[in-house]
């Protein structure tokens, strides 16, 4: 069975370097590759000091084709399954090792890490606070796709994933842009996949703040409500495998 | 009132003089040429410009036969002129922005797969050089050449 781990970063050279070792350390069998969205800091150079592959994009892309690249080396380089977290240290890699054991056991295609523990549990009341603004997103991004799907979902926008070849093979040709996580979750349910969602522990944001002011939160639930509108009409793609 | 009536009725043709039709085509040739430099000194490729040929012989057509914009604005139901023109136009110019985003979001596609397949290239160029004995990955995987077939 190889791994991939890979990891989209973008401008994240001060906490790179952390997030490798931890992947190292917990998840030692698995081959790593950072996804340098076109960072405009050093994060390639850090990556390649901490002797570990990175696929530069030229230029900024945005997260769904950082991620898209990754899903592309996996699947060419022969993964049996690979998974993805997110670089500014939030995602502890022994959860991510959990999410792939799920996948090693064939128990699912594609594994979503969810922080919210109890998926009936009120947004916000345990360990985790995020704004208004979030919560309402999070509620609203909850309610659709769980209608499009109809399949419960709880953290639609997690960055913290394992898949195995079916997926990658999904992905790597088929990934959106503007609404990676969203999207990519109804695509996989639409073609029959088996998505199941694992609580996880997810730790605070290093540094940095949400890039997130009301006005474009709004418009940013908007877009999403809208993308899985026409999801929902998009024909079936026939996959290679299956 | 009878004033009033012949007013409306004066609404309800076109009356372009001379002068205007001499303009209009004039522009339109003027159009169509700027359309051909275009192509010459390859600012403009062939295959975009066959649309502005399109529009360019329309104008050229309405200057020449105004009577032709009456005919179409009878078959359309619409009893001003003007307001049929505006019409067409609107919508041709509509159904080309559409056009245009339909190939921005085509080539932003195109651009993507572009830069991705330079990373990876750099990923193997990486793998050469560490020659950790594991041979770099193919530039295809089986289910992609699967998916094409």
């Amino acid at each position: 069975m190889r791994t991939l781990v890979f990891i989209p970063a973008w401008n994240e050279q001060d906490s790179i370097a952390a997030v490798i070792a931890d992947v190292r350390a917990e998840i030692p069998g698995a081959d790593l590759l950072v996804v340098d969205d076109g960072s405009s800091d050093a994060t390639s150079r850090t990556v390649r000091e901490n002797g570990v592959l990175v696929a530069t994009l030229p230029f900024n892309q945005g997260l769904g084709a950082a991620l898209q690249t990754g899903y592309l080396h996996a699947l060419r380089g022969g993964y049996d399954c690979c998974a993805h977290l997110d670089a500014d240290g939030q995602h502890p890699a022994k959860e991510v090792a959990r999410l792939l054991a799920e996948v090693e056991a064939d128990r699912a295609d594609l594994v979503i890490g969810s922080r919210y523990t109890d998926p009936d549990a009120e947004i916000g009341v345990d360990d985790y606070r995020p704004t208004l603004s979030r919560r309402i997103g999070t509620s609203v991004f909850r309610f659709f796709l769980t209608l499009a799907t109809r399949q419960r979902f709880t953290d639609t926008t997690s960055g913290m994933r394992a898949a195995n070849r079916k997926v990658m093979s999904l992905f790597s040709q088929h990934y959106s842009p503007d609404f990676a996580e969203i999207e990519s979750l109804q695509l996989a349910v639409r073609e029959g996949l088996r998505v199941q969602e694992v609580p996880v522990q997810m730790l605070e944001r290093a540094g940095g703040s949400s890039f997130l002011t009301p006005l474009k939160s709004a418009f940013f639930i908007f877009k999403g409500v809208v993308v899985l509108l026409v999801g929902q009409f998009r024909p079936k793609r026939v996959g290679a495998e299956r | 009132m009878s004033l009033l009536l012949a007013a409306a009725d004066d609404a309800n043709t076109v009356h372009l003089t001379a002068q205007t039709r001499i303009l209009a085509a004039i522009l339109a040739l003027a159009f169509m040429l700027a359309i051909l430099e275009l192509i010459r000194r390859d600012k403009l490729q062939e295959r975009y410009s066959v649309i502005w040929f399109v529009a360019g012989l329309g104008m050229l057509a309405g200057a020449a036969f105004p009577g032709l914009l009456e005919l179409v604005a009878d078959a359309m139901g619409v009893r001003d002129t003007n307001v049929a023109l505006f019409s067409i136009v609107l919508f041709f110019l509509l159904g080309l922005a559409l056009n245009f985003s339909v190939i921005m979001s085509r080539q932003a596609a195109q651009i993507t797969r572009l830069a991705q397949e330079r990373a990876l290239e750099g990923v193997r160029d990486q793998e050469r050089e560490n020659g950790n004995g594991a041979a770099p990955g193919p530039a295809e995987s089986k289910e992609e050449q699967a998916g094409r077939r």
